[in-house]
């Protein structure tokens, strides 16, 4: 790839991911975050809380399965028991904007898990997943005019089993289909691993419930590979747009520690750009790849004057002294050869 | 081999003090048991407190904090836990009395009525409870049972029929679905009040319950769709006794047909409870701060090693703010072994 193209994909995507992580111009409606075991979203999920405060944005938490409030989460409704209607009105009555002074508040809706939702037995069959997602986005009041614009950001563990049911397409299906951003986390350091292995043509290595070991839930260890610069969350990124295309995009956020809470300046990387994941080549290495040795390799002008200079023994066959003439076999007898006439009747 | 300490040293950080609000989960499977290591937190929890003198070291951090502890079982008796408690040098029965521990039976009665006519007619039958064959409860319409307080009604009925001291309050399962979880989670969330407030009130303060759960995927595996318990609602019903308790143990099995016969890399459809099963344990190890799973040995089995322990964090880990600095633990996987006298070494690999 040629270094302008590259420096482009980076001013552009490193644009997107700023975009879409700190909410700005409502790029991204519904974001859907894909997490395992091996990776939990948490990391993320504290990065959007920390960015939205940051920007003033009103966060919601609606929990499925978190006990306490997170830090920095305006509205903490817990979702226990509750009909999936009575969670709408809770949060439409979280947040009531007041038209008189300031503009409009944006506002962060956070799901810390849909799994309990899609997977609960005492849903009805009038539930429907788009109508329920969709009615958080889009309020249906009256003064929609006043409504704040809303980002929500659903978060799903793909290694949680659900029920398959014969008339329907799986959730996961239907949630990949409504949103507009698919962010899926994986471990830092289990990407290496699994880069190395490919890099030496080996089959990567799995971890945790895909190992399929009796008795393992997690596998992540703090260490794996020595070397705690390995820290971090890698984000597989599908954007779309409006117009339909996509843009795929993998980017590293670093663990929290590595930042001030307060820092501005975007910490996201691209995945390409990381030491660890691509190593930086030698910038010495000169136009031409030159092997490096003891000897003198290269020739100096003479010598490459006297090379060209020489006559090649097949030029002299090509010189064409008419038919017949071009496949003689020129031979000089030897001391030590003797003739052979059978051979030389042919 | 000497006999050990009942608390291994490498495993002290791991069991001593669970932050507030935390879930702990503790994954076994059939070969890698894990009783051992909830006496251990047991024994983490309670024996630290009354014992001031012995309290040194990490202990000593706790000496002063008056800690409880609710025990609910769905697979094991009173009497087992007393018995293996005993061998750590923990009176649980004692500390009953004491009204620092309280354990919820979950397992003798679960599936029988409560107020069955047959319950008092054989009083002086000497047959332990938990060889009675659970009684059907009436067919008809769901009765819901009211919240009996458990001071009152549950001690008085079955006192006279068991010889157990102390509030071992049985359970029942009456009803369906959600009605029959909430009258579970009230019953044990009564007696996590009654051991709250009944501290002596010299310094005032609520005294903080451990709440440990042993094997609640019992219940799902029993009840399952035809009662219209699903892993979303065995987790609700985790998270509302959550609420009610200062730290959070459970325990689950974790054993491969139960976890990974449903995960997208099986080729064959799954069943209902293995379904359900492995979605309640990683649901559950998704809210934990601190998953421990015990296993065999990989290489087989050995004379000297019962299994491996492997702590590591779980998808919850990190949510509270400050959590790195307080709880500072690290990862790691180890070796135990528990030895006939029930002591348990605790070593590295190759140690």
């Amino acid at each position: 790839m040629a270094p302008s193209n590259i420096s482009h994909r980076q001013t552009h995507n490193l644009l997107l991911i700023s975009k879409l992580l700190s909410l700005r111009d409502t790029a991204s409606p519904l974001t859907l975050l894909l997490d395992s075991l091996e990776q939990p979203a948490t990391p993320l999920i504290k990065e959007y809380i920390r960015r939205a405060r940051l920007s003033k944005v009103h966060v919601t938490l609606i929990a499925f399965e978190t006990l306490k409030p997170l830090d920095g989460v305006d509205a903490f409704i817990s979702a226990r028991r509750k009909s999936p209607s009575d969670i709408v009105k809770e949060v439409s009555a979280a947040y009531r904007p007041d038209s008189s002074n300031s503009p409009n508040r944006r506002r962060l809706i956070l799901i810390d898990s849909i799994n309990p939702l899609l997977h609960s037995t005492r849903l009805d069959n009038s539930f429907q997943l788009s109508t329920f997602l969709s009615s958080f986005i889009v309020p249906t009041s009256l003064s929609a005019s006043s409504q704040p614009e809303a980002s929500l950001v659903i978060t799903f563990h793909q290694d949680v089993p659900g029920r398959p049911s014969p008339y329907s397409p799986p959730p996961l299906s239907i949630l990949t289909y409504l949103a507009t951003t698919v962010i899926k986390l994986h471990s830092f350091s289990h990407i290496l691993a699994q880069k190395v292995a490919r890099d030496r043509s080996l089959v990567p290595p799995v971890f945790g419930l895909e190992e399929e070991q009796d008795g393992v839930l997690l596998s992540r260890l703090d260490k794996p590979i020595g070397k705690d610069s390995a820290e971090g969350v890698v984000l597989e990124m599908e954007y779309r747009r409006k117009s339909g295309r996509g843009v795929l995009e993998w980017y590293l956020l670093p663990p929290a520690s590595r930042y001030p809470a307060t820092q501005v300046r975007e910490i996201v990387t691209l995945l390409d750009d990381h030491p660890l994941y691509r190593p930086p080549l030698d910038d010495d290495a000169g136009d031409e790849e030159e092997p490096e040795s003891t000897f003198e390799l290269r020739l100096t002008e003479r010598q490459r004057r006297d090379r060209e200079g020489v006559v090649l023994p097949y030029f002299d066959a090509q010189q064409g002294h008419g038919p017949g003439e071009g496949g003689r076999i020129l031979y000089d007898m030897g001391e030590e050869d003797d003739f052979d006439e059978e051979e030389d009747e042919i | 081999m000497p006999s050990q300490p009942p608390l291994p040293h490498l495993l002290t950080p791991y069991v001593t003090s669970p932050p507030q609000a935390s879930l702990t989960i503790l994954s076994s499977v059939l070969g890698a048991t894990s009783n051992w290591l909830v006496l251990r937190f047991l024994y983490a929890a309670l024996y630290a407190s009354p014992a001031s003198g012995v309290g040194h070291g990490v202990l000593g951090v706790e000496a002063g904090k008056k800690r409880k502890v609710v025990l609910v079982s769905f697979l094991r008796g009173w009497e087992f836990w007393r018995s293996e408690a005993k061998r750590l040098g923990l009176d649980l029965a004692r500390l009953i009395e004491k009204r620092q521990f309280a354990f919820v039976d979950g397992l003798s009665e679960l599936f029988s009525s409560p107020n069955a006519p047959t319950q008092p007619q054989y009083p002086g039958a000497r047959i332990p409870p938990r060889t009675t064959l659970p009684l059907r409860s009436q067919p008809g319409p769901p009765r819901l049972r009211q919240p009996v307080s458990p001071s009152a009604g549950g001690d008085e009925l079955l006192n006279p029929t068991t010889k157990e001291p102390g509030p071992v309050k049985r359970l029942h399962l009456s009803g369906c679905g959600i009605v029959a979880l909430d009258g579970i989670e009230k019953e044990i969330i009564a007696v996590i009040n009654q051991l709250k407030t009944s501290t002596p009130a010299e310094d005032g303060e609520v005294s903080e319950v451990l709440l440990v759960v042993d094997q609640p995927d019992m219940l799902l595996a029993a009840t399952g769709p035809s009662k219209a318990i699903g892993a979303t609602e065995m987790g609700e019903w985790i998270l509302g006794l959550q609420q009610a308790a200062s730290a959070t143990i459970v325990t689950i099995s974790a054993d491969s047909p139960l976890i990974h016969n449903a995960s997208a890399f099986a080729h064959q459809p799954a069943t209902p409870l293995e379904t359900g099963h492995a979605a309640f344990a990683v649901g559950l190890a998704h809210r934990a701060e601190k998953v421990m799973q015990l296993r065999n040995l990989e290489t087989g089995a050995a004379r000297d090693v019962s299994g491996v322990l492997r702590v590591s964090k779980g998808g919850a880990w990190g949510q509270r703010e400050g959590a790195e600095a307080e709880g500072s633990w690290e990862e790691k996987e180890v070796l135990y072994f528990v030895q006939r006298d029930g002591g348990v070494s605790v070593f590295g690999r190759g140690e």
